[in-house]
């Protein structure tokens, strides 16, 4: 009575067809990734120790360690998104919650979109016309992470502005009903229930502003500097531009330095996103509808 | 003589230039459940929404004509916020909100700055939860999500919600549409039994259910209000219009 007829076999067989396709699919995807990580721990994996990690480069930065680099990248990092991300979640609240459904607020969308996809080379020399040279921070971290942040702050907003939007609605007209302000009903209701959304965001972001090395190179980021920077409007040597260097610029340079600086920047964004990742979590784990 | 708690005055509602509800005209007894019945689309929903004056929130609703809440025009309301504290709303489809079953009760209170003591707070959360018929089922679980109760506690959880600004009046959506037929039971007796504190208006979809509850019956149709009248003698067979003795009788809808 219950035997598969004609059409549920057929159904069945493309069912697993479809199944295979996906699989294959997904570990054609993963081949690259495995073979670039494969690589740099092979390549790059004899090169990392203590020191390597924790002194200054010698010698032309043929020898020693990257961590004048390694600092100034997380200082890039943690600062551009200090102003990126408050920045970019306010305006997508705005968009999302206070924003009259018109036209301007749709050409305001679509220009934020179109922004994420201008080069960061263009970010760069908007980064020293108005930071550098405007605002007269000169090349410094300040300038350096300003650039990173307007490069990744069309993001922010965009994933920001999906994740506000996609709390139900029927959560806000609840509290709304219940006498709350638009205020109240972001903070109480719509701001915790979106926290996970930005944060993916955010993450992606944490790679992209320590792997950029474009924004960098003419706003605040030094090919060698002899000390570390001591406040935000230094100079700084950053671990992409580090890379770069190494890997181009210098001369009589071991194979396995590059190797090993990238190691390192891959590490220190992976570090970053698990930290985040571990956040998300966390509040995931409290919120769910 | 009866205490006119609401008056609606030529209302109109319209949803960018198309109405929705025109021409309505009705009064809402103190301490009386106000039964509206009509199927989808006559407008009933839009009501709700003129009267808490959630029009604000909706930049394409427009209302025209006055209501009076207490015998002041909820548009000389200054503070809007203050009208809808003193009306508890209830949606066709539960809203738990992703908080702790507590939470979701002292949600409103907290917000309104009315929360005082923890131990207040505390037996305010009972109370409500205890006259939503929620409590026993939920006691031992005050900190688990509200919004992963099966969805006729949900239902029930969205009234203790509702109740707990202690509402001089109490609106219900169709509530009763994804409730198991036990639970609207034990809702309907809820409101029996609120009724002597707060007045009630009672949207359904449900013929049989303003008959059970409502003290006098508006019929809805298609944006109109067809007709006003004791739920007595509208299901006897007294109704004016013959639309409504059909739609009471199941001819249509």
């Amino acid at each position: 009575m219950f035997e598969a007829t004609g059409i549920n076999q057929q159904n069945d067989q493309t069912q697993k067809r479809f199944k295979m396709l996906f699989g294959v699919m997904m570990v054609i995807l993963i081949i690259p990734v495995i073979i670039i990580i494969g690589t740099l721990i092979y390549k790059g994996g004899p090169s990392i120790s203590w020191s390597f990690i924790f002194d200054h480069p010698t010698n032309g930065m043929t020898q020693g360690g990257i961590f004048p680099a390694l600092f100034g990248t997380v200082w890039l990092v943690v600062v551009s998104l200090l102003a990126s991300v408050p920045l970019g979640v306010a305006a997508a609240i705005y968009l999302s919650e206070y924003a009259p459904d018109n036209l301007l607020t749709r050409l305001i969308n679509l220009a934020t979109i179109n922004l994420a996809g201008v080069p960061s080379i263009v970010h760069a020399l908007f980064g020293v016309g108005a930071f550098v040279v405007f605002f007269r921070f000169g090349t410094s971290i300040l300038a350096a992470s300003l650039t990173l942040a307007i490069m990744t702050l069309p993001v922010v907003i965009v994933s920001s502005w999906e994740a506000l939007q996609s709390v139900p609605r029927s959560f806000r007209e609840a509290c709304w009903n219940m006498g709350a302000t638009r205020w109240q009903t972001i903070w109480n209701v719509v701001l915790p229930n979106a926290y996970t959304g930005i944060l993916t965001g955010v993450i992606l972001q944490v790679s992209r502003a320590a792997g950029e090395t474009a924004p960098i190179m003419f706003t605040g980021a030094a090919m060698f500097l002899p000390f570390l920077p001591n406040s935000v409007f230094d100079q700084t040597m950053a671990l992409a531009l580090h890379l770069f260097v190494v890997a181009t610029q210098v001369p009589d340079v071991p194979e396995s330095l590059p190797f090993g600086v990238a190691l390192v920047l891959v590490g220190i964004v992976l570090i970053m996103n698990f930290f985040a990742i571990w956040i998300r979590m966390r509040l995931r784990g409290k919120k769910k509808w | 003589m009866v205490n006119h708690k609401i008056e609606v005055r030529n209302l109109a509602i319209a949803y960018g230039g198309k109405q929705a509800l025109g021409n309505v005209t009705l009064e809402v007894y103190e301490n009386e459940i106000f039964g509206i019945i009509g199927p989808a689309n006559s407008g009933k929903t839009s009501f709700l929404n003129a009267v808490n004056r959630m029009d604000m929130m909706r930049p394409n609703m427009d209302v025209t004509g006055t209501i009076r809440i207490n015998g002041l025009d909820t548009r000389s309301w200054r503070n809007v916020y203050d009208l809808r504290r003193k009306i508890g709303v209830v949606f066709p489809l539960p809203v738990g909100l992703p908080l702790t079953v507590y939470d979701n009760v002292a949600l409103a209170p907290r917000m309104a700055g009315t929360a005082g003591s923890k131990n207040n707070l505390d037996e305010l959360v009972e109370r409500c939860l205890r006259r939503a018929a929620l409590w026993d089922e939920v006691k031992d679980r005050l900190n688990h999500l509200g919004s992963l109760l099966s969805g006729g506690q949900q239902q029930r959880l969205t009234i203790a919600r509702a109740l707990s600004q202690s509402p001089e009046i109490l609106m219900l959506d169709e509530f009763s549409i994804a409730v198991d037929p036990v639970t609207t039971m034990r809702i309907e007796d809820v409101l029996k039994e609120l009724k002597s504190e707060m007045t009630i208006i009672l949207v359904t979809n449900l013929v049989q259910q303003a008959n059970r509850l409502a003290d006098r019956t508006a019929f809805f149709l298609n944006g109109e209000c067809v007709e006003i009248g004791d739920t007595e003698s509208l299901f006897n067979g007294d109704a004016k219009d013959a639309r409504t003795n059909d739609y009471i009788g199941g001819k249509f809808g």
